[in-house]
Order: C-alpha cells, then structure tokens, then sequence
C-alpha cells in the first residue's frame, strides 16, 4: 500500500514537472491555468496578496510619457480597479481615436466623449451619444437618449438605452450628464476645452463603473 | 469565497446585470414563464418531493446531489427552452436481484409551462410534467401542477399527481387501471402508464424569509412505499428495502442560497426521515468575463486622400513583383500576432483574398473582424474589396466579401450595420491566383501534456480515472493533409483493465470471442478490456485527407487507428453552401476491432458501417442532424440529435438512436440515448481559447447504436464558419 502511495506521489511529481510543452502553443491550455489558479491560491495563503506595489505617482507618470511618447496621450483611471494608466494614441479614424496601454487595453473616443472600451472583460462595444455630446461640447442643456451597447456573455451585443438631461454643473465650468434607466441612475461629468472634452468622469457600463479621462496632449 | 481556487471562482461567478442588458432587449408586455426559487429534491424548481409549476431562466444548467436514508438522486437539470425544463437523473435504488444491492438507475424528466402566471388576475402559472418516463421507472409518475405567487414573498402550488405522487390520498383513477413497471431492458417511454392509475391531489407553500433563506412545506403522495417496505404499493418487489415509515404527508424543508450560484437545503420527510441536498446552477449567458480579455484589435487605418498616394491609388504598385509577397509577409505575421494562420492570399490592384486559420477566437466572426482591420492597414489604397475566407483544415469554407470603405465607415458602430454590408458566400475551392504562404506548409506541431481520463456511472465503481502524459504530434504536409496520432503513457488510477459482465479478465481473455451469449458483436461492451494498460498506448494514429472538390461539397478520407477500438478506414463527403441551413452528408466506414493491448494488432472482429445524415440548422440556435445508416455491430437503424448552441459556443444536446436489434439483444436500456456538453474555456476564464470542456453522457454503453468514433467529422469541422454560426456571432465583429 506504502509503495503505491509513493509510486503515486511520484508520479504526480512528474506531472507537474513536465506540465505542458510542445510548440502549439500553451495558449489557453486547462494546465496552464490550473498552473495560475494554484499559484495565485498559493500566492495567497503566503500573504502575498497584502503586498502591493506603492501606486505610481500620477504627474510623475504623466510627465514620463509626454517625454517618450510625441502623440497625442489621455491619462486614465478606472475607478472600480484602483488603476491610473498614461495611453496613447494608436488610431484615428474619422474623428474617432484609439488610445491603447501597453499591454493593449484600449479606450476608444470621439472629442473627448467616451465611444467603446477593448480588452477589460466587462466591455463597452459602442455608445451612441451624438446627441448628448452636441449639447455637452456646445455647453448647452437639453434632453439627449444615449445607447450604450456591450457584449454579454451569450456571445451577443446588447444595448442599454439611458435618457439622459445635460446641464451645468455645481462647479463652475463643468457639464453635467445625467441619465437613467429604470432603477439605473449615472452621472457623467465633463469639463470643455475649445469644442472637445478635455477632462471628464464617465460610466463605462454596470460592471466597470466609472473611469476618470484627463487630456495630456491633445 | 477563499475556498475556491481562481478558476472556479471564475467559472461560477455571475455578473448581475446582465439581466438588466437583457431585460431591455424584451418587448413589452411579453410574458415571462414563472422562474423557480428553490430546487427540489428530483433537481427541478420545486417543493421537496412535489413539483411546482415554475421554470428556471432559459438555458439555466445546474446539478443537484439530493441524499436522504431513503434515496439518493444525482440530477443533472437543463432549461433547454424559455418553458421546457430537462433532467437527466442518475439514482441509487436499492435491488435484491443485484449481489451488491443496489442499482445505479438512470431517469429522465420532462416539465412543460403551457400557461403563464397573469400578475394582474388570479390566473396561475401551470405546468405538466412526466417523471422518469422512461426505463424501469421507480419514480415514474405524471403530474399537472399551478404555481401562483401570492405576494412577494409567498407562493403557492397545487396540482393533481399520478404513479409515485399518488401512492396514498387516491381520488380516483381517472384514465383506467396503471400496469406493472417494464421489468425486461428498461429504457423505453413507458407511455401506457401514463397518467394511468390512482391520482391524488399534492399541495406545497414556500416562503421567502430572509433575502437568502426559504422555508417549504408541502402535503405529497409519496409515501415511498418501495423504501419503507410496503409491499402493497410498491410497483416491483425487487425494489423493496426497509426503512422506517414516514409518519405523515407533511415534508418541511428550509433552503439556504449562497450567492447567486449555490443552494444547500435540510428537509424533514413525514416527520420522521431526514435529507440534505446541495445545488449548483449556471447560466451560459452570464460569463465571469462577458466580452473576453483578450487584447484591443488594432484600429481600422484610414486611407490617405489620393493626391497624397498617386501610385498607390492607380493600383500601380500591382506591377511590382516584390509587392506582393512583401504585403503577404507582413499581414501574415500581423494575423500570427492575433492567432490566425494566413494560408494563402490572392492580390491584385482592387481586389485582396486572405484565406486564415482561426486558432483563437470561438467566434469566427471576431476573427473576421479582426483579419479586416489588418487588412485596412496592410493593403495599398487601391484595394477597395477585401475577401476573408476561412480555412479548416485546409478546407476553404465561407468567403466574406467587404467593402474596405464599409469597414473604415462603420468602425465600433453597431454589428448589425457591418453584418448587413457584408456578403457570405461558399468559398471558391481553387482561385486561380491564390499564393501560399511561404514556409507554412509542411507543417509540424507537437504537445505533451497531462491528461485524465474519467469514466462515470459505472454501478460498481461511479468515478473511475486514470492520470498520465500524453505526447501528440500533428504533421501536415501539404493543406488538408494530416498525418496526426498520441501516445499515452498512464501513472496511476482507478481504471483497470475488466471484462464484461462477470467474467474475469483472463477467463474473457480465454473465451478468445468478439460475441456475446446472443450472438451480438461485442464492439462496446467490452470497452473496459482497453483499460489499465501499465505500457505505452496509442490512442489514434491516423493520416486524413481533407479537401474541397466543389464549391458546395467537402470530403474527408481518414485511414489508420480511428480510435482505441477500432481501425481502418472511414470516408466522408458533405453537402452544405455557405448560406445553407441544410446540409447532407454521407459517410462510409471499413474498419477491424484493435487488440485489447498489442498497439498495432488487431482482432477478428471486421465490419462495413456507413450513414446518410442530414443536417437542419433552425435559426434560433437549435440544429438537428438525422443519421440513417448502419452501425457498428452490423444493425440498421437512424440517430436523432438535437442541439441548442448559443453564440458564446456553449452547446447542450441529447440524441436518441434506434436500430433494429431488438431489445433484449441490447440489453439493459433497450436502446442507446444521451445528453452531450460543451462549453468553451474562454467563457470561464475570459481568455481567447477554441479549447472546450464536456463530454457525453450516455444512459449506458452497449453494442447496438454506436458509431465508430473518427475525429474531424465534416459538419463539426467546418461548422463554426458557415453562415449559421457567423451570423449568430456578427455583434463580436468590432470586438
């Protein structure tokens, strides 16, 4: 009984050993993420998880990008993930333009106006706003209905549709949007420069909450 | 939550409002079929042994483990329609005609909401239901049951049961006299007990008490004869055991819901007996991570204005030799970085094909998108149409034409306006100025991985597993042409070599036969004498051709070991344009049974199987197949399948196969049926992955009905980017 216990335990060694390997690629292999699963949990119970990185200062970071990178930057927070990010422009399309982080998470918008996110997990596909963006970057009130569509977890795109009243701000100079469907209520708020948005607090959907956009360089 | 390994958190996790999406998406004042709150204890929304008229959110798959002194019942629960609930159950009752005394039976349940609960009237929701309606039948009974919910907190159900639920408090019997229990091979709808018999009125309560804790009673008729040894209302003797009677008809259960996923629940039966279940439920719509977390596409580049690029907008560029394999080469090696394999390209001044290979993405039309984006920033000026056709296995299957100024219009706009300017078309098998990618082609790939392997519901043994290293390799040495095969090699496990029935494994070894005491092949039943090799093993060795004569018609030619029993050869050709919702398809089998452990050996056993199949696909993602043909131990007959797969790629199906070898040369189930499962990885973990997980559940493995088990089946090889699947995944287009 002992040496099939052994024989077991070693074999079991040499499973893990030996993983998974080959030239197909790991890509998404079952083992490859128990593999992650179980360092994670292992990470875990060591505590490792107490241990975060000190959060990188902001305008240091700001002031870093400006200096690589001579395109046209947003810097970004999510709000939700406790995450600030500098990305960079990767794509403009008719009025519409692509920032991407480096490990290629991307916001895309149109003056300023938040139109879709990639690679969060929580996706907006696209949000149709022309009506509120006309009224927010003219700096007039108004009534506005806005879609926001995502993918859901059935493989499909699904719209959200919000009514939305734009009007002033409590701070001087800030544009407030805010829109509602049913139990849902969200507050976007933005600060116009010459026509476009250059700061602003958007909704991005139900599960990632809210994102912070500051221009850098236009 | 610590308990659970990131994995499994991320498997079960839901994300809530997506109800909120698809609630907007429901035209107002449709009815809603009645949504259960609690499951009871055969796996269904309900009370505790009583029904209720209730449905689970449509395509809700969950598993229930229900275990008291007087059953225990596995269940296995699909909502495979808004209002058709599905169980497949698997329970273990107690038999003197077994020696360990006990059986392992399988049942099936079926539960239809014909009628919707009015919130604003008295009109209850109401449902009919058949319980283990087929096969021997111990909880066989028939049921109509109403559902109305009296306040937010509190519903009440009341209903007329026969068979089991009417065991005691008989008003009648409406429809004449219930006959015995099928007591031969089971497995057949035992349609002239339904609704027969004795019928008895049931009633039960569940109230909401607290946000996740709910208290049931209810009055049954089930009194669980059979258990409690009463041989007077117990429908077959074998079945009889000798638990202490229940006191009364009132069972009390209290129902704890933990998250949004689990249930765990404690009953009182009769006041007298006790029981505890536990309940997981998932839907495929709410994945952990809904739109992946795969990376950002690269953006569409818009063309620069003419005068800017003269040459490039003339289409003189075209002239240059060096263009073309110069664009190839760096499209290729953009579409590698997305996974995607550019087979092959044909360019000219207006007019770009790319052939690819999707490795990543279970939606073909996230590929799409994403290869014409590149394109967009690949191609000169000049080229306006851009032709994406998909490969699989070499085989060109469907062509989406688009125009380059649509997509650079319709970037990140809503799917249906790239759905609607793009054209689909069957692909054209030999263009003529197609160019394949240099160096892709001979092509070797390798693995070596662990694997396990598991075999369930074995009634001696329910979890039976092996566990080892697999090497496999993949050789293609021209496009559809694959030399592919694996050898395993088993560490340890539970799965050992056994004979069928209750022969040894040398006196079967001995008998030197491939058929059983009926005379029937044994080609399945014998199954496990494959097992518990301590050496080497080769799985599948085999070198398969595909190809694509016609536009509308494919062929597959596979020869060598097909799978762990069987060798030969097996040829195959498909019928199915693009656009189809049909397809027909043919496929001819000669194969020899392997030896039970010699890897390149063979038995005596030699048989021609061979089907006509047709294939339907309704297009609210239900797809049926019909094969007609015979099988592998010679019989004749025809498979149904039915499917419901979902544009994430989850897929729940079942099948039924009936052949002409009668009943009791089957044996034990009469005939063969099962429920097949695949969900891919990446709704669980968010990653881009084609890699599934599922499998099949049959009622029983036997000898008649079974096909040969060859891998790359047309229809399932080239399915995922026909029009029915691309269609079905257009909104990934812009993802």
């Amino acid at each position: 009984m002992n040496r099939k216990i052994t024989r077991g335990a070693i074999g079991a060694a040499l499973l893990a050993m030996l993983a998974a390997c080959g030239n197909t690629g790991s890509e998404g292999s079952i083992s490859g993420m128990f593999a992650t699963a179980l360092k994670q949990s292992a990470a875990r119970m060591r505590g490792e998880e107490a241990k975060v990185a000190p959060a990188p200062d902001p305008s240091a970071m700001a002031a870093e990008a400006l200096r690589v990178n001579p395109g046209p930057l947003i810097l970004v927070g999510l709000e939700r993930m406790g995450t600030t990010q500098v990305l960079a422009m990767t794509g403009q399309n008719a009025g519409q333009r692509t920032y991407m982080t480096k490990n290629e998470q991307a916001l895309i918008m149109r003056d300023g106006m938040l139109v879709g996110t990639r690679g969060l997990g929580n996706d907006l596909s696209v949000a149709e706003m022309s009506g509120s963006s006309a009224l927010i970057r003219s700096g007039r009130s108004g009534q506005a209905r806005r879609v926001m569509r995502y993918w859901t977890g059935d493989g499909l795109e699904r719209p959200l549709s919000l009514d939305c009243t734009i009007g002033p701000g409590a701070k001087a100079g800030t544009i407030v949007e805010s829109c509602q469907n049913g139990p849902l209520n969200i507050q976007n708020n933005y600060i116009v420069q010459g026509g476009r948005v250059t700061v602003s607090r958007q909704w991005i959907g139900p599960n990632l909450g809210y994102v912070t956009i500051q221009e850098l360089r236009p | 939550m610590r308990a659970h390994s990131t994995l499994t958190r991320r498997l079960l996790a839901s994300a809530l409002p997506v109800a909120l999406l698809i609630g907007q998406d429901a035209a107002p004042g449709r009815a809603d079929p009645l949504i259960g709150r609690t499951i009871g204890a055969y796996g269904l929304p309900g009370a505790i042994d009583t029904p209720t008229a209730e449905m689970l959110p449509d395509s809700t798959l969950g598993a229930t483990v229900a275990y008291s002194n007087m059953a225990r019942r596995n269940s296995i629960v699909f909502q495979a329609l808004p209002r058709l609930t599905v169980v497949l159950r698997y329970s273990r009752v107690e038999s003197t005609e077994e020696r360990r005394g006990y059986i392992w039976d399988r049942s099936f349940d079926l539960r239809y909401q014909f009628l919707d609960e009015d919130p604003n009237s008295w009109r209850p929701a109401v449902a009919i239901g058949l319980q283990d309606f087929l096969g021997t039948g111990i909880f066989s009974a028939e049921y109509l049951v109403a559902t109305k919910t009296i306040n937010p907190r509190l519903r009440i159900s009341a209903g007329l049961g026969w068979g089991r639920l009417a065991q005691q408090g008989s008003i009648g019997n409406p429809f004449g006299h219930r006959p015995d229990p099928d007591d031969e091979e089971g497995g057949k709808p035992n349609v002239d007990q339904w609704f027969r018999g004795d019928v008895a009125p049931f009633v039960s309560a569940s109230w909401q008490a607290t946000d996740n804790i709910y208290l049931t009673a209810e009055y049954s008729g089930d009194r669980y004869a059979c258990e409690t040894g009463d041989t007077e209302d117990c429908p077959r003797t074998p079945w009889l055991s000798d638990e202490d009677e229940l006191k009364n008809r009132l069972n009390l259960g209290l129902t704890y819901q933990i998250g949004q996923n689990y249930q765990l629940t404690g009953y009182v039966l009769g006041g007298k007996q006790l029981g505890v279940q536990f309940t997981v439920a998932m839907d495929p719509r709410q994945s952990p991570f809904p739109s992946g977390t795969e990376k950002a596409p690269a953006p569409v580049r818009p063309r620069v204005a003419r005068n800017a690029d003269p040459e490039g907008w003339s289409g003189a560029w075209s002239a240059d030799p060096t263009a073309h394999p110069a664009i190839q080469k760096a499209l290729g090696d953009a579409l590698a970085d997305e996974g995607q394999v550019l087979e092959s390209m044909a360019l000219d001044a207006n007019r770009a094909e790319v052939r690819i290979r999707n490795n990543r993405y279970i939606q073909q039309a996230e590929a799409i998108g994403r290869t014409a984006r590149l394109m967009t920033r690949a191609l000169p000026p000049s080229v306006e149409t851009l032709v994406i056709t998909s490969s699989q296995d070499g085989m060109p299957t469907s062509s989406v034409t688009l125009r380059r100024s649509d997509v650079e219009r319709l970037e990140n706009t809503e799917a249906s306006q790239i759905s609607e300017a793009a054209v689909l078309s069957s692909a054209d098998p030999r263009p003529g100025n197609l160019v394949y990618t240099p160096g892709l082609f001979p092509r070797f790939s390798w693995s070596l991985r662990p694997y396990v392997s598991t075999s369930l519901f074995d009634p001696d043994e329910p979890f039976r597993y092996e566990v080892g290293a697999q090497l496999s390799g993949e050789y293609e040495l021209m496009p559809g042409l694959i030399l592919s095969g694996s050898v395993r090699q088993r560490a340890f496990g539970n799965k050992d070599q056994d004979a069928p029935g209750s022969l040894t494994v040398g006196e079967y070894k001995a008998l030197d036969t491939d058929y059983n005491s009926n005379g029937v092949p044994r080609v399945r039943s014998d199954s496990r004498m494959y097992s518990g090799d301590k050496g080497p093993t080769v799985p599948r060795l085999t070198l398969a051709w595909y190809a694509k004569p016609t536009e509308d018609i494919y062929s597959r030619v596979t020869v060598g070991l097909l799978e762990r029993a069987f060798g030969g050869v097996s040829g195959e050709v498909l019928w199915w344009p693009s656009n189809s919702r049909l397809a027909l398809g043919a496929e001819i089998n000669r194969v020899k049974k392997r030896d039970f452990r010699d890897v390149f050996g063979f038995r005596d056993y030699e048989v021609t199987t061979g089907h006509v199949s047709a294939y339907y696909d309704f297009q609210n993602g239900i797809s049926t197949q019909l094969d007609i043909g015979k099988y592998l131990a010679g019989d004749k007959g025809a498979t149904l399948t039915v499917t419901r797969e979902f544009a994430n790629g989850w897929r729940v199906g079942a099948w039924v196969t009936k052949t002409d070898m009668s009943t009791e040369d089957f044996g034990e189930g009469s005939f063969d049926k099962g429920v097949t499962l695949s969900i891919p990885l990446a709704w669980g973990t968010g990653q881009p992955s084609l890699r599934r997980v599922g499998g099949n559940i049959r009622s029983l493995s036997r000898d008649g009905g079974t096909r040969v088990s060859v891998r790359g089946r047309l229809y399932d090889t080239i399915r995922d980017s026909q029009s029915g699947q691309i269609n079905q995944g257009w909104g990934r287009f812009w993802r």
